[in-house]
């Protein structure tokens, strides 16, 4: 069982050349974060060009899936139509551990929208979202899951 | 490299003329019908017509928009520019006009804006834009997770709060401000005066930002017109001169690609634009920022230096953006409550230039000589600064 927290109706991503394996290792449940082989920084998203010193080569690294939330917001608002039943939800940018500057915008889920902080610690959770689609969501560090209000279980890996 | 736009001795750029078309409800017309009111009208304002028009420029949501537009217009401009950078647009295709006229490629340039965003989207006021629509490529990094355009703003105002300790109350304060010179606009789409607490208790659009923390959302548009200092001489309107202007991004559309949340394009643009203007923050009169949110006004001001980072907060509160005030800041009433049709930029600079003529009406800044027009565009993507003087360097 995989919990859910987005629905089905979610725009899905479209691959490219430099982001196509991040998207690989998110289906196999991996966080990594891209590294210049040059000079060693770590970005996000990934690009074909370091904005540090511009090398153009490249490669992955496994991230141990924990962070601290750098800032938040708590979207009261639906843009999207298939979120309108989701509100309120959590959206936080998150210092990832191991990738010292690089910052994953994603989601707190597993706690109140009141219970988030700057921060806070959290911890890497994978929702399937299709066949080959995994995406990372995060939920505070040492919590024990338990799917939120309008999230659904549903399926098997 | 900062001369660009000092050439002593030279053609001087300066803006000739400004026009706001009706605002801000305009459902009977096209979007290029809102771009040739304001031409018409700009034009009228510097004393010229359509025929003295060899440069034209204008930023839209298509490409070959301004091809679009001049054949509207009826124009075959030698020079013409339609370069794109959100809300920062119109700063940077003023600053190119002003490098045109100055290089000779052009004499008289027309720079025009128009959209009709609020009929076509219904009235949903408030709300900061933004459709069910997803950017394609790697913009998708944060709207993924459901990240909206007012979310980025807020995630940056969170950061900031965090950091230097910055208060919703103080982030209320610039859109008490800006509607208190609204309330003197009689265009403006929102002119009852507010409160602090009546924007803190507005419902939260993305916490920490509420409605009345964003802008409004409205059809309009605006256009000036741009030549050499040695033509306008023999027209109507006092010149304005385009003294320094400089543009800059960071990133694109996700947050997580933004150097530092806390700092926008403004740091880079606006220190490039003192000093090829040759003066300093402490010389500006009078400030037209673009105010999508609250935040991007408080950010704005501190990144061009008009206060040290984190002191926003403290410089916005008791009426230091009023007229009257530390830095009179919006004096139409802003984004936040006179009009903003997506890319707003066109209005700072009408407002700037009609400042710096005396025209402010019960917002007049007194003795205004120096303004800064400064646009920003995307998710604190792009920024672009004017510095406009009465008088050449």
């Amino acid at each position: 069982m995989t919990a859910r927290w987005f629905p089905d109706e979610m725009p899905t991503p479209a691959a490219s050349a430099e982001t196509a394996g991040w998207w690989e290792a998110a289906s196999r449940h991996r966080l990594v974060v891209q590294r210049c082989d040059q000079c060693g920084r770590t970005r996000h998203p990934p690009g074909p060009v370091c904005p540090s010193c511009r090398a153009v080569t490249s490669d992955w690294l496994e991230l141990p899936g924990t962070g601290t939330v750098y800032t938040y917001t708590v979207v009261h608002q639906a843009f999207v139509p298939a979120l309108a039943d989701r509100l309120p939800y959590v959206v936080i940018a998150v210092e990832l551990d191991g990738a010292t500057g690089a910052r994953l915008v994603s989601n707190l889920v597993d706690a109140a929208p009141e219970d988030v902080e700057v921060g806070l610690p959290v911890e890497v959770v994978w929702e399937d979202m299709g066949p080959e689609l995994a995406l990372p969501r995060f939920r505070p560090a040492g919590v024990a899951p338990s799917a939120p209000a309008g999230a659904r279980s549903e399926g098997t890996r | 490299m900062s001369a660009a736009l000092r050439r002593p001795g030279g053609r001087r750029a300066v803006i000739a003329g400004v026009a706001t078309s009706d605002y801000p409800l305009l459902p009977d017309m096209s979007e290029h019908a809102v771009h040739g009111q304001a031409a018409d009208r700009a034009l009228a304002d510097a004393g010229l017509t359509l025929t003295d028009v060899d440069g034209f420029a204008t930023a839209g949501f298509f490409p070959m928009y301004a091809t679009g537009v001049a054949e509207y217009l009826g124009l075959h401009p030698a020079y013409f520019d339609e370069t794109n950078a959100g809300g920062a647009s119109f700063e940077v295709l003023v600053e190119h006009a002003a490098l045109a006229v100055e290089a000779g490629a052009a004499d008289v340039v027309l720079v025009t804006y128009g959209s009709v965003q609020l009929s076509q989207m219904g009235r949903r006021l408030g709300t900061g834009g933004g459709g069910g629509g997803f950017a394609p490529g790697p913009a998708i990094y944060d709207a993924l997770w459901g990240n909206t355009l007012v979310g980025s703003y807020a995630l940056a105002a969170r950061r900031h709060m965090h950091q230097y300790g910055t208060t919703a109350e103080q982030l209320a304060a610039i859109a008490v401000s800006t509607r208190r010179h609204a309330a003197s606009n009689p265009q403006a789409q929102e002119r009852d005066p507010i409160t602090v607490e009546d924007v803190v208790s507005s419902r939260l659009v993305a916490d920490p930002l509420h409605k009345l923390d964003c802008c409004v959302i409205s059809d309009g548009g605006a256009a000036c017109v741009v030549t050499t200092a040695e033509r306008a001489a023999d027209l109507p309107r006092g010149a304005v001169y385009v003294l320094g202007a400089a543009h800059a991004t960071t990133h694109h559309m996700n947050l997580s690609a933004m150097p530092d949340i806390t700092v926008t394009p403004a740091a880079q643009s606006g220190p490039l634009a003192f000093e090829r203007a040759g003066v300093t923050p402490a010389d500006v009169d009078v400030a037209e920022l673009y105010d999508s949110f609250t935040i991007t006004v408080l950010l704005t001001l501190e990144d061009l230096g008009f206060c040290a980072k984190g002191e926003g907060g403290a410089f916005v509160e008791d009426g230091g953006i009023g007229v009257g005030g530390r830095l009179p800041t919006n004096t139409d009433g802003g984004g936040l409550s006179a009009c903003h049709p997506g890319m707003r930029g066109m209005f700072l600079i009408v407002e700037a230039v009609r400042q710096l003529r005396g025209e402010g009406g019960a917002t007049q800044v007194p003795k205004a000589h120096v303004a800064v027009a400064h646009g920003t565009g995307g998710m604190l993507s792009t920024g672009a600064t004017l510095v406009l003087g009465t008088e050449a360097p």
